[in-house]
């Protein structure tokens, strides 16, 4: 049977919550079976033992980003729907996880929420109050994740085996490569202010142009060498506390 | 600040706990609308204990220093979301302006995030178990939805644990740190913050550009904090 409006909703509402069960096993892969269940339940009506080795079938290891995942369940879903052979269906699971990992992770953990959240905090270092701020990085987030999803959905449904060639050079892909110098440029700022906010708050006799050059410096080699810069911004936020309750003791 | 004057009573820590689970889940089991940022959570700490601005505060140091940690592939990154109402809470219970408990409580929020990092880890064992076999969950999809559920639930519990066990004491150890004036040693420690900010951010910037092109542009974008700062508009 083809599946109804109600399955579809059904099936991407439940993307929301693919990594539910993420585990070491099989990764997403029990959620994107959990996600698939309104529609293999809609097209196996009447025929349990289909419908158990699609289930079987989906719940094997696949990984891939989150809200990309509503792109594989509504492909495999049409997969189904279009009888297409499990040998079939398993090389083309193969196939996509690569794909919907890397161009997710691009696109979304390394340049759509900084550039949200850094949006948020310099809102709120230029004056808005912190429920306004919160509210324009959550609302500025979600569009576009909304939008991801749907767009993954809907793709995905209506290109089945197709997918995979749709997703390299998509809008995604194009997009991640315009934003992100707005994303850095974004981070320097945010960093800067922030930084000039903390001085302020603490009153204390600080150098600024002393600060600011070793700041810049310090960026620079941690943009070189990102590793160890990160190693040393933990190390430094470790010793800040120390420093101030070490003076307080000792006078 | 005497302890009569802390507001943490019964219902705020009741408050907090089920926010903690909330933000638990977020993060990776549902919905993932990222309000376990630590700019969110950290936030919502604050407005909790009465001062979201403070919450906000350390949530924004926080973030900046959550940037250089994106979820790619297998990397292993701070769950911010438990860990940033704690933060945001302890530093909003100590006034909100002291900056022992600022730098106090950012730490404690980043070694919270770590620790929130490890009983990620125990979870994701645990669904393992929840998760199987795998044909016994095939033959019974009803009995697959629940396992999943469960395991959505036990992140929510996981969260909520974690906020239950740390939010009392960060709070009195932030709120003990506010006597602590400012000492000889006190502005290497806030260069000490403001210096591993930029260590974050170089690093952060690095990963977003994927090379090492583009960063003349993190340099571009302080230069425009500074006109920010001396135009006076933060």
């Amino acid at each position: 049977m083809k599946p109804l409006r109600s399955d579809h909703l059904a099936a991407w509402s439940r993307t929301f919550a693919v990594q539910g069960s993420w585990n070491y096993a099989t990764m997403v892969g029990t959620g994107v079976a959990y996600a698939l269940l309104p529609l293999l339940r809609r097209i196996y009506a009447g025929d349990p033992v289909r419908l158990r080795e699609s289930v079987e079938q989906a719940m094997r290891p696949f990984n891939g980003h989150p809200y990309l995942c509503a792109m594989a369940v509504a492909a495999l879903g049409r997969l189904e729907q279009d009888d297409v052979d499990p040998a079939t269906i398993e090389k083309f699971r193969l196939a996509l996880r690569g794909p919907l990992g890397t161009v997710g992770d691009r696109a979304v953990w390394g340049q759509w929420r900084p550039v949200c959240a850094l949006v948020g905090i310099l809102s709120f270092l230029l004056g808005a109050s912190p429920g306004w701020s919160v509210a324009v990085f959550l609302a500025l987030y979600n569009v576009g994740h909304i939008a991801v999803r749907v767009w993954a959905y809907v793709t995905g449904w209506q290109a089945g085996l197709e997918v995979g060639r749709l997703l390299k050079g998509a809008w995604l892909e194009r997009w991640t490569e315009r934003i992100w110098p707005l994303n850095i440029l974004l981070t320097g700022t945010v960093t800067l202010v922030l930084a000039d906010v903390v001085v302020e708050q603490s009153a204390l006799p600080l150098e600024p142009a002393a600060l600011l050059g070793m700041g810049a410096v310090v960026v620079l080699l941690a943009f070189r060498f990102p590793r160890q810069g990160g190693r040393l911004a933990a190390v430094l936020l470790v010793i800040a506390p120390l420093l101030w309750l070490l003076g307080g003791l000792v006078g | 600040m005497s302890w009569s004057e802390l507001y943490l009573g019964p219902g705020t820590w009741i408050l907090a706990v089920l926010g903690g689970g909330l933000l638990g889940m977020d993060a990776v089991s549902w919905p993932q609308v990222m309000v376990s940022r630590p700019l969110v959570s950290a936030t919502v700490g604050g407005w909790l204990l009465g001062n979201p601005a403070a919450g906000m505060l350390v949530g924004a140091v926080l973030e900046v220093y959550a940037l250089r940690h994106p979820p790619f592939g297998a990397a292993k990154y701070p769950d911010t979301g438990p860990a940033g109402l704690v933060a945001g809470a302890s530093f909003a219970a100590s006034g909100g302006t002291a900056m022992g408990a600022l730098l106090l409580s950012v730490a404690l929020g980043w070694a919270l995030g770590w620790i929130g990092t490890v009983t990620v880890h125990v979870r994701r064992r645990l669904n393992e178990r929840i998760m199987s076999p795998a044909d016994e969950l095939a033959a019974d999809p009803g009995l697959l939805e629940q396992r999943h559920r469960v395991a959505i639930w036990l992140d929510g519990l996981r969260g909520a644990i974690l906020v239950a066990a740390f939010l009392v004491p960060s709070v009195l150890i932030v709120t003990l740190s506010v006597g602590t004036g400012p000492s000889s040693l006190g502005r290497y420690a806030v260069a000490s913050l403001v210096l591993g900010l930029a260590a974050s951010a170089g690093a952060a910037g690095r990963s977003s550009a994927f090379g090492v092109r583009g960063w003349p542009l993190i340099l571009v974008g302080a230069g425009l904090g500074v006109l920010l700062v001396l135009g006076g508009l933060t």
